[in-house]
């Protein structure tokens, strides 16, 4: 086997073996780091002997087996510490062949997505954990610098243990809120792999990641309407991508998009997502997001004209469970569309708009809606203030397309 | 786990008068609670203003006594419980319910020594 296969066969195994450790030991560093013995030991024993059938199994029992290894050793050095006497051991029988490694995921996503933990930790933690990212993927698709992230992670994990943050599903009375936390910290990870419209930057298998823990998510929350939701809408989002930029690499806007490219079967999955989400909680505000997303894919050929009714009515609805700024500024979109441009600014005018300074899609609209209204010199600023913020380089494109069209 | 609860306000809506409508009612409501939280509550108590505050602070090993809190805020640590809990799912549970007027923040935090 070569070192990048099992590579790859470590990391599918990571989630599961991790998040069963930790829930086992209650404690996160323990979980990673007997995991990484594994690993190690497993490269030096496959080498010679080849992988077992069951990779991920011999895996979890090694890990334990460290894991065991670890805590005796501690207590041994220790021996009067009594917070250490709480972790009993012994009792426990060491998992065999046959055990099956119990699937934790789901509680170790809550103990990430804590609303304890810092907001900017919970996605990096997430997607270290449960997806088994590298510290130094994760910090590339965050953008931030490689000891920047570890260091929020060794926060993020030391607060865990001091807070005691509990190993537990939450309990009925707090499943809103903490449902909620999770899906947030899903939407900003994802949120940082939709940025990148060309998908070619270190985006790219990062997106992949979150199709995985939305189907996980959606598998082990099969009755709620919003982790359902969120599959689809990573899925409907995801099957515009190659549509999503052209031959030069600038950016194409959705309502401009050749459906023709769009990923079919990705569009299939997201609908049966969706039709879930619909029959459980059809006004959940993530179930109208991705019934906005599925209008969109509705449309199969550019002839046909964009769905810009539909998609009002449904943000219409939209604000009457989730009215903020961000929604406000997406719905004056269609609203251009369907009542005028003046209407639309009018619209985006009213947003207070310090909370939106830094919010490059405000500018970059705002900026069309005033070039289309004629009113030129103001677009140019607007122009200017949103290509101060763009990070990627096909929306950067873009945007300087915009403005150069603007002073021909 | 044990867990400290530290009650921060703004005190002025209390007045200086012990006996000040919001205070009795804000009185009242600690008790009933301090009732309902029965061997939960390891300990806990108001503070009296943060004006009979006496603040030592050490600046490269020198001591200086100062009047008043440590830190000067809008809101200030009124009171605090001390409580036992299994978890933080469990503290927070309990912090949610301390009584407290329209604004306000109840800070939790793990004491150190495992009880």
């Amino acid at each position: 086997m070569t070192s990048a296969a099992l590579g790859l066969v470590f990391r599918e195994a990571s989630g599961r073996i991790v998040a069963a450790l930790a829930s086992r030991f209650r404690d996160l560093d323990l979980a990673e780091d007997s995991f990484a013995d594994a690993c190690a030991r497993a490269l030096e024993a496959w080498s010679r002997e080849g992988p077992p059938r069951d990779a991920a199994a011999w895996l979890y029992r090694t890990a334990y087996r460290c894991a065991v290894d670890t805590l005796r050793r501690r207590r041994t050095e220790h021996r009067f510490a009594p917070e250490l006497q709480r972790n009993a051991i012994e009792e426990q029988p060491l998992p065999d062949e046959w055990t099956p490694i119990p699937d934790e995921r789901l509680r170790l996503i809550f103990v990430c997505c804590h609303p304890a933990v810092a907001l900017d930790a919970r996605a990096a933690l997430t997607l270290r954990l449960v997806c088994g990212l590298a510290t130094r993927e994760i910090a590339r698709a965050f953008l931030l610098a490689e000891p920047t992230l570890a260091q929020r992670l060794i926060r993020a994990k030391r607060k865990i243990a001091e807070a005691g943050v509990s190993f537990e599903v939450p309990e009925p009375e707090a499943w809103p809120e903490r449902l909620d936390a999770v899906l947030s910290t899903i939407e900003i990870a994802y949120g940082r792999a939709h940025e990148d419209a060309a998908g070619s930057g270190p985006h790219f298998n990062y997106a992949a990641e979150m199709l995985e823990i939305t189907r996980v998510l959606a598998e082990l929350l099969p009755h709620e309407a919003e982790t359902a939701a969120m599959a689809a809408i990573v899925r409907f989002a995801e099957a515009r991508r190659p549509a999503r930029v052209d031959a030069h690499g600038i950016m194409i806007p959705l309502a401009d998009q050749d459906p023709a490219a769009w990923v079919g079967p990705l569009i299939a999955d997201a609908r049966r997502y969706l039709e879930r989400a619909v029959l459980l909680r059809p006004r959940a505000p993530r179930v109208l997001q991705a019934s906005i997303h599925a209008a969109w894919c509705a449309r199969r050929t550019l002839a046909e004209p964009p769905p810009w009714s539909e998609i009002l009515a449904l943000y219409d609805e939209l604000l009457r469970v989730r009215d903020d700024s961000i929604v406000r500024l997406n719905r004056a979109v269609a609203l251009a569309e369907v009542r005028g441009v003046d209407a639309a600014l009018a619209e985006i005018e009213s947003l207070a708009p310090r909370p939106l300074d830094d919010f490059l899609p405000y500018h970059a609209v705002r900026a069309d809606l005033l070039c289309r209204a004629g009113r030129c010199d103001e677009a140019l600023v607007a122009y200017d203030a949103a290509l101060a913020l763009v990070a990627t380089s096909a929306e950067r494109l873009w945007l300087e397309r915009q403005r150069a069209a603007l002073t021909e | 786990m044990q867990y400290m609860l530290l009650i921060y306000e703004d005190e002025r809506i209390y007045g200086p008068d012990l006996e000040s409508p919001a205070a009795r009612e804000r009185r009242a409501q600690h008790i009933a609670y301090s009732r309902e939280l029965g061997a939960t509550r390891l300990a806990g108590s108001g503070l009296k203003d943060s004006t009979a505050a006496t603040t030592i602070r050490t600046a490269a090993g020198k001591q200086t006594l100062h009047d008043g809190p440590f830190a000067e805020s809008r809101e200030q640590l009124g009171g605090y419980y001390l409580i036992e809990a299994p978890d933080l799912d469990a503290a927070i549970a309990v912090a949610k319910k301390v009584p407290l007027s329209q604004n306000g923040a109840v800070e939790i935090r793990p004491l150190l020594v495992p009880g």
